[in-house]
């Protein structure tokens, strides 16, 4: 094709692509570049985030009296509107399974793309707005009614319990929504690799509420779980072969 | 990943959030990325405790770039929206709660601004703003190590180079259309774009790789 773009030519336009400012028929045709080159996608990528940058620099501003509550009224409304949706998205008590697995899919992509996510930062959020529509779909007033009954727990490396391991959160609902912050590398187990997380409840059972990543030992994560205060006491973390990296005990939420 | 690596995320939360009370837990002090995960349960505490957080935030970006009040009231509150229903496609390695948050609010803007406005911004507007971007005292004591350094690369461009990045990323202006603003030739609206970016590149390959850009 005679106006394939070439490398040149793209570190020529990237900052206006990176910026959102290029007329159409130049941003294809470099989007279509980007495609098939990394080393392009890592400049535009590291453009991105100069543009990103640039709009934090932005000074903040007080909205005016009544925006708060004004906004809170609108995501009330939003959440009725969608009660009765006769095309729903997701289900009543499919919703939490759904949303989980729809979140575990996103992060699977996520980890396999990880290295070149700054690179696809151009294409970025704008993605994340064009599945909008199969991703999302907001709570059920029914349940814009429970308190925050947040629970708390810390957790604690199986190999040097004494270590904080870092910080676990879970919020009670069907779904609820569990949290996690993850630092095992100070205890001593700078692992690597996938882990399972696993609720625990006072009466002995389990349930396996997904799998994410830890790097050196780091990592946060979070997903759509059942969430039952009065039952919930611990969650825990393991490797696939079923080494126990990390426990730890949900300390707040209501007396029972 | 370049300066979103978790080890600095988990080393600034172990800082700050170690310690915290075990018993009804203040949801103000949650994470911003587990206040989002929250925002998603519908709970009208952690919305509010989250609309409270980020709407100065939110609305500095949309008066800065449409300077119309209730156009920019109108922008924020659409990007809570926005943030409210899809807060489970949120992906911490793409960046902060807060640079998510001002990238939505920077699209509705750039998109009404353009949808509304035939004029270009306002000579003294986009002075001011540079002037804005590049001195904010209190901006200055708060911001992270990598938005100060951002921000003292602008304040070293040379004016008309600041005022085209402004131009186009900011007010989301095509070279053409700050060409025209600044009655130069296309071409040269382009290298002042794309010289000023690059200066600004490098203020991301700085030896302490720990924080992202805000
Ligand atoms: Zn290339």
């Amino acid at each position: 094709m005679s106006n394939d773009v070439t490398c040149e030519r793209l570190r020529e336009i990237g900052a206006e692509l990176a910026l959102g400012v290029l007329p159409g028929r130049e941003r294809a045709e470099a989007v279509a570049h980007l495609d098939r080159c990394a080393a392009c996608r890592e400049y535009v990528g590291h453009m991105t985030l100069v543009g990103d940058g640039l709009i934090g620099l932005l000074p903040g501003h007080e909205p005016p009296p009544g925006f708060e509550t004004r906004v809170m009224r609108a995501l009330e409304k939003d959440a009725t509107a969608h009660e009765g949706d006769p095309h729903p998205r997701t289900v009543g008590p499919a919703r939490g399974p759904v949303r989980g697995r729809l979140r575990a899919a996103r992060l699977r992509t996520a980890s396999a793309v990880a290295a070149f996510a700054v690179a696809f930062g151009v294409l970025g959020w704008a993605v994340g707005t064009a599945v909008e529509n199969v991703t999302a779909s907001p709570p059920a007033s029914s349940s814009v009614t429970a308190g925050s009954r947040l629970l708390t727990g810390s957790l604690t490396s199986a190999s040097a319990p004494a270590r904080p391991a870092g910080d676990l959160y879970a919020h009670p609902g069907e779904p609820g929504w569990i949290y996690m912050s993850v630092d095992l590398a100070d205890a001593g187990t700078p692992y690597s690799g996938q882990v399972r997380c696993t609720l625990e409840r006072s009466d002995g059972s389990t349930v396996r509420v997904g799998t994410f990543a830890l790097r050196n030992g780091y990592g946060e994560w979070g997903t759509a779980a059942p969430v039952d205060a009065t039952t919930l006491t611990g969650a825990r973390l393991t490797a696939p072969d079923g080494t126990v990296l990390a426990t730890g005990h949900f300390t707040g939420g209501p007396k029972t | 990943m370049i300066f979103r690596d978790g080890r600095a995320i988990s080393c600034r939360r172990r800082t700050v959030y170690k310690g915290v009370p075990s018993f009804r837990f203040p949801v103000g002090r949650l994470p911003d990325e587990a206040l989002l995960a929250g925002l998603a349960t519908g709970d009208p505490e952690l919305a509010v405790t989250f609309v409270r957080r980020f709407q100065r935030t939110v609305f500095g970006v949309a008066i800065a770039v449409t300077g119309d009040p209730q156009l920019a009231e109108d922008i924020a509150q659409q990007t809570f929206e926005r943030a409210w229903r899809h807060a489970q496609i949120y992906d911490s390695r793409r960046g902060s709660v807060t640079t998510w948050l001002t990238t939505i609010a920077h699209n509705l803007a750039i998109d009404a601004v353009r949808a509304r406005r035939a004029e270009p911004v306002a000579p003294e507007d986009l002075d001011a703003l540079l002037d804005a971007v590049t001195e904010t005292p209190e901006q200055w004591a708060l911001a992270d190590e990598a938005s100060s350094r951002l921000r003292a690369a602008v304040a070293r461009l040379p004016r008309e180079q600041g005022r085209a990045l402004v131009m186009a990323g900011v007010y989301g202006m095509t070279a053409r259309q700050v060409a025209d603003r600044e009655q130069i030739p296309l071409g040269t609206a382009k290298t002042r774009i794309r010289t000023a970016m690059g200066k600004l590149r490098g203020t991301l390959a700085a030896p302490n790789r720990g924080d992202h850009v805000q």
